[in-house]
């Protein structure tokens, strides 16, 4: 039994040998590796990365995607398995979202080093061998919001920035972002509480923001948080004790569903909105561009939208809001 | 149990139930000519080996507890806490081998506690386990301040486990030969040590092994203790292959473990299982993993799949002790 497993095993060890030596591929095949996969934010990568893929493809160029998330979510360990298998397999290329800007480099490298190049999307990574960073410009979306918030207190107030958590990059560049822009144009606003962070789920995120807007609830007039759990919390905290409804100014990042029914109901006045469908279209599309031997920008940027009540019925914007998932999923 | 010594044959048979499941396994993934190519190679055998070092130094210490009719549930979380401790040692300039000792001691530390409680206050390894699992975890994000701790670049630690030469099967990372190495030397102290016998004894009849002049409770806690080197030992490579300490990886690895050595031929209830047959279940979910990666399946298919296995795996082992019986 065993013996003729070997054989077999030495069969195929033979054949895969021919059949390497005569076949050359044309299609390219192309590994997508989120943080995560089930929620919002990587299904729009996912969908953007499938709208590339066909559109390279009706314009002659074979790609096949594998879309693959560590096996256990914000595992930093499964997600360098997950590079290296690919890695071994020879994909054409890996568009990879890093869970961690430092534990991820050594596997980049070696994969860059086997032959595989590599497109960074979303998070940094500390390393300069990849061949693209396409990622949402951080600084400029706190900026944006520190801009409408100077606009909508009338350049006046006090204001609370509930920060998300220490060590996260994407989130500390949206609180430098919102305060410098406040510093620089609106020097009448006065800044009441920028150390408390939210932490990385809603519940504790709501708990926070009870604490300081029971601190704070009198004096406040507007409040900027840098990610989707601490919007959520901060409008319900807002909500419980009557705040909300504009009485005191709320802009938050990101577009879950709840926030955008809080937009809705007039409890958020803004949301600045990442794009992570471009994301997923850019990334697959400048790693098919490296791959044809075209020279790519080393830094992509894929934008920043400020939706308000107002736009929000806008046809693009809609598309940011609501992406079209299941034309590109199913 | 320990009386009736089996047969030639049937030990062959033990060792190779799960070597077949192996080969099994291979051979799945070698049939698609797509994944083929780049399946069998040896650089892919290099990856699988080095993804299996964390969990197959863990079911050392795992397979001597659970011969001995114990349980561990705080190996994950022992993983993590002794990693921080690592990168907090490196990052404050203390040199790499002061650091690998803090590391694996503190794992030794915790199986001591462990050991301790379980022997000495006679208390359900499982609830034990489950409480350090919790202890361990909130311990390490504390030490860590509830982030990752960086270490310098330039550390030998961090060789341990790199991937030099990604594309061709030698050399092996240090930590694959090491873990080589300590395969063989468990090998023999689970055969032809008294050590190992007592681990026999004790799972097969705890009371029957206290009658005959084994001192259980001590022996217990030398078990545990010596498991949590392992421990350390495995958050060591942990550290290595992050090349930082992180306080909330391997969130679930004992799970893992576990399953390696039941895939192996170890009994829950004691008294059987194996250091050969546990090395192998590691390796059949390290082939599992990567198979199902480069065969492009989405994840929750991964997990389906381990799943079954572990069970298939069990249920073969229980029909073949049952037509030895019978």
């Amino acid at each position: 039994m065993a013996k003729s497993f070997f054989r077999g095993l030495l069969t195929s060890v033979f054949t895969c040998l021919v059949w390497c030596a005569c076949a050359t591929d044309q299609t390219y095949t192309v590994a997508v590796v989120p943080k995560g996969t089930t929620h919002e934010f990587w299904k729009s990568i996912n969908a953007g990365a499938v709208k590339a893929q066909r559109e390279l493809s009706t314009n002659g160029t074979k790609v096949e995607i594998i879309w693959k998330g560590p096996l256990r979510e914000d595992d930093r360990d499964q997600q360098i398995q997950v590079v290296e298998n690919f890695m071994a397999r020879h994909v054409s290329a890996i568009v990879l979202a890093p869970l961690d800007s430092q534990a991820l480099v050594r596997p980049v490298n070696n994969a860059i080093a086997a032959g595989v190049p590599v497109v960074v999307i979303d998070s940094d990574l500390k390393s300069d061998k990849y061949v693209s960073f396409v990622a949402t410009d951080n600084y400029k979306g706190g900026q944006m919001a520190g801009e409408e918030m100077g606009k909508v207190l009338g350049g006046k107030g006090n204001v609370i920035l509930l920060r998300y958590a220490v060590g996260s990059a994407s989130t500390e560049a949206r609180e430098a972002g919102f305060l410098d822009a406040l510093k620089s144009k609106f020097p009448d606003i006065k800044i009441i509480s920028s150390d408390q962070h939210a932490g990385a789920t809603r519940e504790t995120s709501y708990g926070v923001a009870q604490n300081l807007i029971n601190r704070f609830g009198r004096e406040v007039n507007g409040v900027f948080c840098p990610n989707e759990n601490s919007t959520i919390g901060m409008t319900k905290a807002l909500r419980d004790v009557g705040l909300a409804k504009g009485k005191v100014k709320m802009i938050g990042f990101d577009a879950g569903s709840l926030s955008i029914q809080d937009l809705k109901n007039g409890d958020v006045q803004a949301l600045v909105v990442q794009n992570p469908m471009l994301m997923g279209y850019l990334g697959v599309a400048t790693a098919v561009k490296h791959l044809h031997g075209e020279k790519v920008e080393k830094r992509i940027d894929t934008g920043v939208v400020l939706v308000t009540k107002e736009n929000m019925d806008q046809s693009e914007i809609k598309d940011l809001l609501y992406p079209p998932l299941d034309k590109y999923l199913k | 149990m320990i009386s009736k010594q089996p047969t030639v044959s049937r030990r062959i048979l033990n060792i190779l139930g799960p070597f077949l499941g192996l080969l099994l396994v291979i051979g799945l993934f070698s049939l698609s000519s797509t994944v083929r190519p780049y399946f069998l190679t040896g650089q892919n055998f290099k990856i699988i080996f080095t993804q299996t070092v964390i969990v197959a130094i863990g079911t050392f210490g795992m397979t001597m507890i659970i011969v001995s009719g114990g349980i561990d549930l705080s190996v994950g979380s022992a993983v993590a806490l002794t990693s921080v401790v690592g990168a907090i040692a490196l990052s404050n300039g203390h040199s790499a081998v002061t650091a690998i000792i803090w590391t694996i001691l503190s794992g030794a530390l915790i199986g001591l506690i462990n050991g301790i409680v379980i022997g000495g206050f006679r208390m359900m390894p499982f609830i034990v386990t489950l409480g350090m699992m919790g202890i361990a975890r909130g311990a390490g994000k504390w030490l860590s301040g509830s982030q990752t701790v960086n270490i310098p670049e330039t550390t030998p630690v961090n060789s341990l486990m790199a991937l030099s030469k990604p594309t061709q099967l030698f050399p092996l990372p240090m930590g694959v030969w090491i873990t080589a190495a300590l395969a063989v030397l468990m090998v023999i102290v689970m055969r032809r040590t008294v050590f190992g016998r007592y681990l026999f004894a004790i799972g097969a009849n705890e009371a029957a092994a206290r009658l005959s002049g084994i001192r259980v409770r001590l022996q217990k806690v030398i078990i545990y203790t010596v498991a949590g080197l392992f421990f350390g030992l495995s958050g060591l490579m942990q550290l290595s292959r992050l090349t930082q300490g992180d306080p909330t990886v391997a969130i679930g690895l004992e799970l893992d473990i576990i399953a390696a050595v039941v895939i192996g031929g170890a009994s829950l209830n004691g008294g059987s299982g194996s250091i050969l047959g546990s090395m192998i279940g590691a390796l059949i979910m390290a082939v599992l993993r990567n198979g199902s990666n480069q065969m492009g399946w989405p994840t929750y298919m991964q997990e389906i799949i381990i799943g079954v296995v572990i069970i298939l795996a069990v249920g073969l082992d229980k029909m073949r002790q049952r037509s030895r019986t019978a």
